[in-house]
């Protein structure tokens, strides 16, 4: 089984980061449909993240 | 932290999570979709106002059981009116909605189901989930031998195996001999299909086309729809005739893809508790099940679907909770899987019946066909049950040699006595995806 170091918490800060770059690229974009279709499908996955990551951060010792 | 698991598990921090942490981000997140259920549909608020339940009620744990469970009748109420067709039970505004399928209908008026694009992400996500845990890596090619339509089987399976890297071969149009040569064509490495397609297409393959579908490079095969992958003696057939691993998976087009069985087979399906809430409750009372094999209905909640949330949704399924198993996992493992419905499990001459115990006894034969029929009846005040079997030719059997044991299984099986009717081999119904082998036209009466 394979084991690795990894830090969850800095996973966290970078998939809120994510949100936070495509919230704005969304808010810049002037309503440019190429932009803001895209961007939703990031957020879908970004979302898919935070379900994985950021959700059981609290809970970890 | 250190993470032990990464190639063992899709998600090595939630899958093994311990469960009274588990338990933690469980409530968490069903207070966070009760809250979003109440705020955004019609369905949910009018159910909890009338039942006096607010999502601020939700202290405990022990408070889950007094949020009202939710029938797919309350969906069909809810349904075809604006904005149409998905009316009160819609929490988005319609123009996130990005994907249309619907239920089977075989219970009533089929459920509309709504995704948007995160929803759909979403079931590939817990799908995801599913195929690595039953050994589906981006090495391997896999066939789907389904057309997708406004049914919702088998399409997460197939943005799944994207998600992993797999390349997925799309087998819908063809008919079952092309498809079997396809797979051998292509070299083909996994399947997904109903049990009953996965022991038709065996059946095709010897009979039809010559070939032994265990000389096909098909290593690991998924199943769903049926029960079947987990009574042992339909897998046992389905493995040797394939020369493949087979596994269960339990999911519905309401719910989502919520649990599965890992490559250690324990018996039985995990439930995917990183994703849903599964509760076991008494069939009579709802009370809760927390005790190890005691069976109980099971009521299901998705914990991140948006566009229409599954709360405390009422599966009719029935299983029951096993021991723990060896794969490491801490989701909690249903014993057999799912064992039926609420409604198919009837009293038939005043015993408890349930149709899959007919179908592990018929499949653990090995003289009989794979096919079968089951059909309640009543003749005056005496409910009949006939069975209707086929022997398989290569087996040189006869209806002597075969019908006392397969009678003495039954009864040591099921406490029942039943009417045997052997029918030449093929001329039973054959199915391709969900087969309906069970009837009981007591109610017709």
């Amino acid at each position: 089984m394979k084991t690795a170091e990894v830090d969850l918490k800095e996973m966290g800060k970078i998939i809120a980061d994510i949100r936070e770059k495509v919230e704005r690229l969304i808010e810049t974009s002037g309503g440019m449909q190429c932009v803001d279709r895209n961007c939703d499908r990031i957020l879908a996955s970004v979302k898919m993240l935070e379900l994985n990551i950021s959700d059981v951060l609290e809970f970890l010792d | 932290m250190l993470v032990s698991g990464i190639d063992t598990y899709w998600n090595p921090v939630l899958e093994t999570l311990p469960r009274e942490k588990l338990k933690e981000l469980q409530f968490k997140k069903f207070k966070r979709i009760v809250k979003w259920g109440y705020e955004n549909s019609k369905l949910y608020r009018r159910m909890y106002d009338e039942a006096g339940f607010k999502p601020d009620d939700l202290k405990t744990w022990a408070d889950i059981s007094k949020v009202p469970m939710l029938q797919k009748e309350d969906y069909r109420t809810a349904q075809a009116k604006d904005p149409y067709p998905y009316g009160d039970s819609l929490c988005v505004p319609l123009e996130k909605v990005t994907e249309y399928h619907q239920t089977s209908g075989t219970t009533g008026q089929p459920i509309y189901q709504p995704d948007t694009w995160q929803d759909w992400e979403w079931w590939s996500e817990s799908w995801a989930y599913i195929l690595w845990a039953q050994g589906f890596r981006n090495t391997d090619r896999v066939f789907i031998p389904f057309g997708y339509n406004i049914f919702v089987a088998f399409w997460a399976g197939h943005y799944a195996c994207e998600k992993l890297g797999c390349e997925v071969v799309p087998g819908g149009i063809l008919n079952t001999e092309e498809r079997l040569l396809k797979i051998k064509e292509l070299r083909a490495t996994a399947l997904m299909a109903t049990p009953t397609y996965v022991l038709s297409m065996a059946e095709t393959c010897r009979n039809k086309l010559n070939m032994d579908p265990a000389d096909l490079a098909i290593d690991k095969i998924l199943c769903a729809g049926e029960p079947g992958a987990s009574v042992p003696t339909t897998k046992k057939r389905m493995e040797e005739a394939w020369n493949a691993q087979v596994n269960d998976h339990a999911g519905a087009c309401e719910v989502g893809g919520w649990a599965y069985e890992c490559t250690s087979q324990p018996g039985g399906m995990h439930a995917n508790e990183a994703f849903f809430l599964v509760e076991l409750v008494d069939i009579e009372t709802g009370e809760p099940i927390e005790e190890l094999n005691k069976p109980g209905k099971i009521v299901i909640t998705a914990f991140d679907r948006e566009a229409q949330p599954c709360i405390r949704f009422d599966s009719k399924d029935v299983s029951m909770w096993a021991e723990s198993c060896e794969c490491g996992r801490t989701f909690r493992v249903l014993k057999g899987g799912i064992h039926g419905r609420v409604d198919h499990i009837s009293k038939v001459k005043g015993v408890l019946f349930s149709p899959v115990s007919v179908e592990e006894v018929v499949r653990g034969i090995p003289e009989l066909g794979d096919e079968y029929e089951l059909i309640i009846s009543k003749k005056g005040d005496t409910d009949v049950i006939t069975l209707k079997v086929e022997i398989d030719p290569d087996s040189g059997a006869n209806q002597e040699t075969v019908e006392p044991d397969l009678i003495r299984q039954l009864r040591l099986k099921t406490n029942l006595g039943y009417k045997i009717e052997f029918h030449e081999f093929g001329s039973l119904p054959r199915y391709e995806i969900k087969a309906k082998r069970f009837k009981d036209t007591r109610k017709d009466h």
